[in-house]
């Protein structure tokens, strides 16, 4: 064994966040960790690492080895030891995640010290001209160049096992399948394991031999990729890949999705509280992980495990009515004057002459990477940024759903207040009732009124900012990637409520999102851009299933799907 | 870069100007006769007003100023009414002590600032705690403090006076004449001690917290994840991305330093050119706190301009 934990719990602050964790990793194999935030996945890593956060105090009990070496007693020596030698890491977010003031080729072989190892490392990881990117800052590199950098400081010490912590999340979807196949490289060459850690089960199951699946500081479900895709033993694992939305998902019917997280979870297994299949002994007992090759921690038989339950969609879909565009931009241009290190001042071309229509009531969504301009072009309708030339022509009022819903609502104000700011010139009276209407609609109790955002979930946050948006009915509702920062589960209830906003209010809806799969669920009509231009524009069945631009082509082909 | 020094140049030019200018307005609407202080409490009216017409002091505010800053252009600060003798000629006997009190003064916030910053044991709280109690006293409390302790009680450093003139230590470093030397530095540690204590505090919180902020940072994850030793990691990953905010508040200070000198000088009879600035003030002469300013604005631009160009060699993401 490369590393395995034994029985770990580990407790920061007083929390709980491991729970009794058990695992192996093999020599050689790509063993995914596949969970919602909070389920323990990254502590686990740190654990690996024997880099829990000392200021959070963390309580370890249990037993955690890499190469022989313990990870929870031993010294800070052997530690190190074992992280130089044994251990190489991949971070999410690899702008970050790199010393923004030290060059990449001294980050790479920082410890050797060596500049042709670090220019073979450079060319190993597909970077080319290494030798003359050895002395580049961090920020002067693409995003995928960034984590390719990353990858290469992470087998710069030829270790035994490479652990990536979410290593493409904040990568576009083309540059996330190159990543994933150099992982799947350098672990074939260099013979090392890798412990792959990610949210998207399709994700892992593009590159894992073994995935184990996380919930609540424990593993639920640890199996052959193969085997766990097409016979999930644990209803935690079914209901996430029946939530998860792909290109084949039915349009006309409510997503499906998992159910919500509520109550507390007391002795018993954590996802009895959700769990379709729980029976009183869940609510009591902790099921232990059984099994020999594909294990799972439940009491219950999945065969029991009831049917999908989604509803036909009620909302108004194709009901786009005829009549004027309520959105109408002509060669939109937006220019935006950019500085660039030491080099003079250059214009860089967010919008290059865009046109769109959106008709009353009428649902588009437009996709592309980051750097296509999309969010820019929502701007420009919600009118917050003005274009550098072009006609706009905006009938009704818009209203603006921004992706981090926490940092988008004011902290000091209550979700009450936050609401009444929308309807001030209403009487007090009507201002309540149309406060009680508004959250009704989202599906919150009337009592959250009175909670600040802090209080709530990502998922409520992001009902509230729908709330907010709604409340007096807009003629467009401008979504800028609302669920790109939620849960699978979480997203999937919080799309259903926008589609369901959209049939209540009449309202059209522009919804951006980098997303494919969402891109098909949430429009009427897809509008693929890249480059600050419309590629492509069609129905959005029509456009997955007979894409007609090389860019969507390409687009397409790098969504992870699962195939079974 | 020539494009930031042009620019910083041209702000320089605006900032004299207005300082320059408000100390024209303010000279025209303040009580107080300057010629009277020039020539004297007995002359004759006569030869005040014959004066006034020699001063140019009759002349319309504009055309005095534009002949002030033509003067300025050559070199030439005007006479003082009080001194006698021309502006720039006090100002080069000031101001080497005056540069040599703060630059000592500004190294010991420094060091202190970096204590205060880095120290994370139970003397590093102590030190931490008397710095604070020091930097909230009033300067004239903690100089006179000093004097009472180190001087009358102690009679480790005397009270008054710098131990001779001119670039008086780094003239005797240069040249190895350490009796010099030492003298000059029991001269002036007290009172660069009094003038480093606020803004060491304030230097201090800044880095402290960026140092903080920076140790959490994702980078620094990293670097332990390689398995450097917490020695390397702070040297070559924490120090460097955690230095801007305390340069600029140290940028900051040295300006304050520069203006706080007028409190401390006096109290230590220090003289420099605080000294001389507070002793113009109640004689109405212009011209000299006009050059004073002049030196006081200069000294502000040029030390932002640097801490400016240390930060983008320090973080390769700032263009100047």
């Amino acid at each position: 064994m490369i590393a395995s934990v034994d029985d770990l719990h580990v407790t920061l602050r007083g929390n709980p966040v491991l729970r009794g964790v058990s695992l192996s990793v093999r020599p050689g194999e790509i063993l995914g960790l596949v969970g919602e935030s909070g389920s323990g996945k990254s502590m686990l890593a740190l654990s690996l690492l024997g880099l829990l956060p000392p200021d959070a105090h963390p309580q370890v009990t249990g037993t955690v080895e890499v190469a022989g070496v313990d990870m929870v007693h031993g010294s800070a020596a052997a530690h190190r030891a074992v992280r130089r030698r044994e251990l190489g890491v991949i971070f999410q977010d690899p702008m970050t995640s790199l010393n923004p003031t030290m060059r990449i080729g001294r980050q790479i072989t920082e410890v050797t010290r060596d500049r042709a190892q670090a220019v073979q490392l450079l060319e190993h990881v597909g970077v080319a001209d290494a030798a003359l990117r050895l002395r580049v800052y961090p920020h002067e590199l693409s995003g995928g160049l960034r984590q390719r950098v990353m990858t290469a400081i992470a087998v710069a010490g030829r270790p035994s096992l490479i652990i990536a912590d979410e290593p493409t999340t904040a990568l576009d979807v083309t540059v996330q399948a190159q990543v994933l196949k150099l992982l799947r490289d350098l672990r074939d060459e260099y013979g090392c394991s890798v412990l792959f850690i990610t949210h998207d089960l399709a994700v892992a199951a593009q590159i894992t031999d073994r995935i184990g699946v996380m919930y609540a500081g424990r593993l639920a479900e640890l199996g052959p990729t193969r085997d766990l895709l097409t016979a999930p033993a644990h209803p935690y694992t079914a209901g996430l890949l029946r939530s998860r939305l792909s290109l084949s998902t039915p349009r006309d019917r409510d997503l499906p999705t998992l159910q919500a997280e509520a109550g507390s979870r007391g002795s018993g297994c954590a996802y009895h509280p959700r769990c379709p299949l729980a029976v009183d002994r869940c609510a009591e007992e902790q099921p232990p992980l059984t099994g020999s090759d594909h294990q799972k921690s439940c009491w219950r038989d999945i065969s029991d495990m009831p049917a999908g339950n989604s509803a036909p969609d009620p909302g108004g879909h194709g009901a786009a009515a005829e009549g004027e565009p309520v959105v109408k931009l002509r060669d939109i241009r937006c220019d935006f004057k950019v500085r660039n290190g030491w080099r003079r001042a250059g214009t860089l071309k967010a919008l290059d002459g865009v046109d769109l229509d959106v008709a009353p009531g009428e649902a588009v969504s437009i996709v592309g990477e980051s750097g296509s301009g999309k969010s820019t072009l929502l701007r420009v309708i919600a009118g917050l940024i003005k274009p550098t030339a072009g006609t706009r022509e905006v009938t009704g009022g818009t209203q603006m759903v921004f992706q981090d819903a926490g940092s988008s609502l004011t902290p000091w104000l209550t979700i009450g207040e936050l609401l009444r700011e929308r309807v001030l010139k209403l009487g007090r009276a009507e201002q309540d009732d149309r406060i009680e209407k508004a959250l009704t609609a989202i599906g919150l109790p009337i009592t959250v009124a009175t909670a600040r955002p802090r209080q709530l979930s990502g998922g409520q946050r992001q009902r509230v900012a729908l709330a907010r948006a709604t409340i007096v009915p807009p003629a467009v509702l401008l979504c800028d990637e609302p669920t790109s920062a939620l849960d699978a589960s979480l997203a999937a209830s919080v799309l259903n409520l926008i589609r369901k906003l959209r049939g209540d209010l009449g309202m059209a809806v522009v919804f951006v999102t980098h997303d494919l799969a969402v891109a098909r669920l949430m429009g009427d009509r897809i509008v693929v851009m890249t480059g600050g231009r419309v590629v492509e524009t069609g129905a959005a069945d029509d456009l997955v299933s007979r894409p007609q631009a090389e860019y969507t082509r390409t687009l397409l082909a790098a969504v992870p799907e699962i195939t079974s | 870069m020539i494009g930031f020094l042009t620019r910083r140049t041209g702000a320089a030019i605006i900032v004299l100007l207005v300082l320059t200018g408000a100390v024209f307005v303010l000279q025209q609407y303040s009580p107080g006769d300057p010629v009277k202080a020039y020539l004297g409490a007995n002359a004759s009216p006569a030869a005040v007003a014959a004066e006034r017409v020699s001063l140019h002091l009759d002349d319309p505010l504009l055309s005095r100023y534009w002949h002030y800053l033509t003067q300025a252009i050559r070199g030439d600060l005007g006479i003082s009414f009080r001194t006698h003798r021309p502006v720039v000629t006090d100002l080069g006997a000031f101001l080497p002590a005056t540069v040599e009190l703060v630059v000592v003064a500004f190294l010991f916030a420094l060091l202190l600032g970096a204590l205060f910053a880095t120290i994370r044991t139970l003397a590093g709280t102590l030190v931490r705690g008397i710095l604070l109690v020091g930097a909230t006293a009033p300067p004239f409390l903690l100089a006179l403090g000093g004097i009472i302790l180190f001087y009358a009680h102690l009679g480790w450093l005397p009270a008054t006076g710098r131990g001779g003139d001119g670039f008086l230590l780094a003239h005797s470093l240069v040249t190895g004449d350490w009796a010099v030397f030492g003298a000059g530095l029991q001269h002036v540690v007290l009172p660069a001690f009094v003038l480093a204590v606020a803004p060491a505090v304030s230097i201090g919180r800044i880095l402290r917290a960026s140092l903080q902020q920076t140790l959490g940072a994702d980078h620094v994850r990293t670097a332990r994840a390689k398995g450097l030793t917490e020695a390397a990691v702070f040297g070559r990953h924490v120090l460097r991305n955690s230095i801007g905010p305390g340069l600029s508040m140290a940028g900051l200070q040295l300006g304050f330093m520069f203006a706080g000198v007028v409190v401390v000088e006096q109290i230590f009879s220090w003289p420099g050119i605080g000294n001389y600035l507070a002793e113009s003030i109640p004689a109405a002469d212009y011209p000299a706190i006009a050059g004073v300013t002049v030196v006081l604005g200069a000294v502000y631009i040029v030390t932002n301009t640097v801490v400016d160009m240390i930060q983008a060699l320090a973080d390769p993401r700032i263009a100047l």
